[in-house]
């Protein structure tokens, strides 16, 4: 494998729930070291992109190659083995256990005595007080349920989850929605530090200004399609709003696309 | 609120059921005359045994966010199997062979296994097809009764083989053997519960079974599993069941899974899922039949029970309701 293949390349990734076509034919691909907005508007299949490649569900038809391998991912937990770690919406924590329980899981630390794992508490509360600490994250207690603490805690939490268990691609669902303005500007920090590290980063968000503060790239999703895969130093905010509402023919797609609203060639097109 | 403070009050909120049961007990002792002495403590212990042990199972299941109403009837399916193999009255074939310390051992992985079955296939249509678990163990519940009186005919076997009846006589310390089974039951899986993976995700999938998922825990085979434990548990009550009567009768343990329900709930398991502590149950479960015995000593009909047991599983859910509220103000 060489250095310039891409980490992760979707190839006409398709993805029907029924009668429904939730994705109709998505090429995109990210680089190592390399960060990834992923924009579109309610319903353009951002989520069900995230989900397949995470391995939540397969798709329909399409081809996923990470790290030069073509992948069937039968479970998150077999993307996870290969490398991707993915930061969902809607929060996947379990409020009703601790931060270490939560921190940790999938992932316990144990230790056998007569062939029984037991859980080693201490060694985790150590480790996720050092992590927290790490990311100037103010935990009252890590022995709290999560329950009580507040949305922007819990995202936090989430967040330096993912740093700490690093990856080869990190996906990140809507990191920042419930974070405060400081919160938000040190999440997209970590972002960018843990994309130096070489890690490659896939960013969704609504809010075009943090697309922009933070991504390497930008690829627009409309209607279960690519609408355009620009590099975010040759476009602006105005032209990728008009991509992701539908004003592509407006001739404000990326430079020398001609505004071609086919999905099937734009991945190639665009290419980097 | 002080740190230390809003600890001691979470640490009461937690054991509160142990908080009511020895209220109770004191209440019990200076008021119901001859409650308090030892044959009578030593006597709760041991009916505790079988709800207790099945309502660990219960309790399992339900904190993975799930429901097993067929505990009941495995159980009584488990002991009907024990008691017609190894029974020599009634429907029993009177199965027996040396040596005799074999028979026990035997008999009760039997008795697991039959429970085990019945767990594994609760846990194949839940987490395989699909199906609620109120539905499926509902209709477990009702076709493994019927199964028990289909093999045994509506008859009973009596006069189990002495080697395994011998366990239902002998004492420690002035506390029959029966007694320490369930108590050594509740030690080893609030162990599990506590401080192993497994307990942990258990908790985690009943508290979220969609990030456990994603984080990468096979949440179905944690479920199914906690089928098949909260079987093979109900077995083992069935066991021992079997051995307290010395035999089986076709309608043996029927009501048991409200009684189990009652101490699971009483003891802070939530039905919501996640939440819940074994110790907790026990104290439940004692809690339960506690009050039995003072009803008994008091005189008072049998009917007087399931109106108190009654009101008492309202007043849990009720003080569960509370507790969340009062958390939420204090917290």
């Amino acid at each position: 494998m060489t250095d310039d293949e891409p980490l992760l390349k979707l190839e006409g990734i398709t993805k029907h729930f029924g009668a429904i076509e939730a994705l109709r034919g998505v090429n995109m691909t990210v680089s190592r070291g390399e960060v990834v907005a992923l924009l579109g508007d309610n319903g353009a299949g951002k989520s069900t992109l995230v989900k397949i490649i995470a391995g939540s569900y397969p798709p329909s038809s399409g081809r996923l190659i990470f790290e030069g391998r073509e992948r069937h991912f039968a479970s998150p937990k077999e993307a996870k083995a290969s490398g991707i770690e993915t930061v969902y919406q809607d929060l996947s924590l379990c409020t009703n256990a601790d931060v270490v329980a939560n921190f940790f899981m999938g992932r316990e630390i144990t230790k056998r005595y007569f062939g029984i794992p037991v859980l080693q508490e201490r060694e985790m509360e150590n480790i996720v007080a050092e992590a927290m600490r790490k990311a100037g994250t103010k935990i009252p207690s890590l022995r709290v349920n999560v329950e009580n603490l507040s949305g922007g805690q819990r995202q936090a939490i989430e967040l330096n989850r993912f740093v700490h268990w690093g990856g080869k691609l990190v996906v990140l669902d809507e990191p920042f929605a419930a974070l405060g303005v400081e919160q938000t500007r040190r999440g997209l920090e970590m972002i960018r530090r843990v994309a130096a590290g070489g890690i490659g980063v896939i960013v969704i968000t609504h809010i075009m200004e943090q697309a922009f503060q933070v991504a390497d790239r930008l690829v627009v999703l409309r209607q279960g399609a690519v609408a355009g895969d620009l590099r975010h130093d040759e476009t602006t905010p105005e032209k990728v709003i008009d991509l992701i509402t539908g004003g592509t023919l407006s001739g404000a797609g990326t430079d020398g696309d001609g505004g071609n609203p086919d999905p099937a060639h734009q991945g190639e097109k665009i290419r980097l | 609120m002080s740190p230390a403070r809003r600890a001691t009050i979470e640490f009461l909120l937690d054991n509160l059921v142990w908080l009511m049961l020895i209220v109770v007990l004191a209440v019990f002792s200076l008021t119901v005359p001859n409650y308090f002495q030892f044959g009578i403590f030593a006597n709760i212990f041991e009916q505790s045994t079988f709800v207790g042990v099945m309502a660990i199972g219960l309790a399992i299941v339900i904190i993975a966010g799930n429901l097993d109403l067929s505990v009941e009837s495995t159980a009584a399916l488990s002991a009907m199997v024990t008691g017609m193999l190894f029974s020599s009255s009634g429907v029993g074939m009177g199965i027996a062979f040396e040596p005799a310390w074999l028979m026990p051992v035997v008999s009760l992985l039997i008795a697991l296994a039959v429970g085990g079955i019945i767990g594994f296939i609760n846990g194949f249509f839940v987490t395989r097809v699909g199906m609620s678990a109120f539905i499926v163990t509902l209709a477990s519940f009702i076709w493994v009764r019927g199964l028990v009186v289909a093999i045994s005919g509506g008859r009973s076997a009596q006069n189990l083989a002495p080697p395994i009846r011998i366990i239902g006589m002998e004492d420690i310390l002035g506390v029959p053997l029966l007694a320490w089974i369930s108590v050594g039951c509740f030690v080893i899986f609030a162990f599990v519960m506590a401080k192993t993976p497994f307990g942990r995700y258990i908790t985690l999938v009943g508290g979220n079974q969609d990030a456990t998922f994603r984080a990468g825990i096979n949440s179905n085979r944690i479920l199914w599993t906690s089928f098949v434990v909260a079987g093979v548990l109900a077995g083992l009550a069935g066991w021992l069941l079997a051995i307290r009567t010395s035999g089986a009768t076709a309608n043996l343990g029927v009501g048991m899974l409200f009684n189990a329900f009652a101490a699971v709930v009483i003891g802070g398991v939530s039905l919501k899922g996640g939440i819940g502590k074994l110790p907790g149950v026990y104290a439940g479960v004692l809690l339960l039949y506690s009050i039995h015995t003072a009803i008994n000593l008091m005189g008072l009909p049998a009917h007087f029970t399931q109106m108190i047991l009654g009101g008492l599983v309202l007043a849990a859910v009720l003080l569960d309701t509370f507790k969340l509220r009062l958390r939420e103000k204090l917290l």
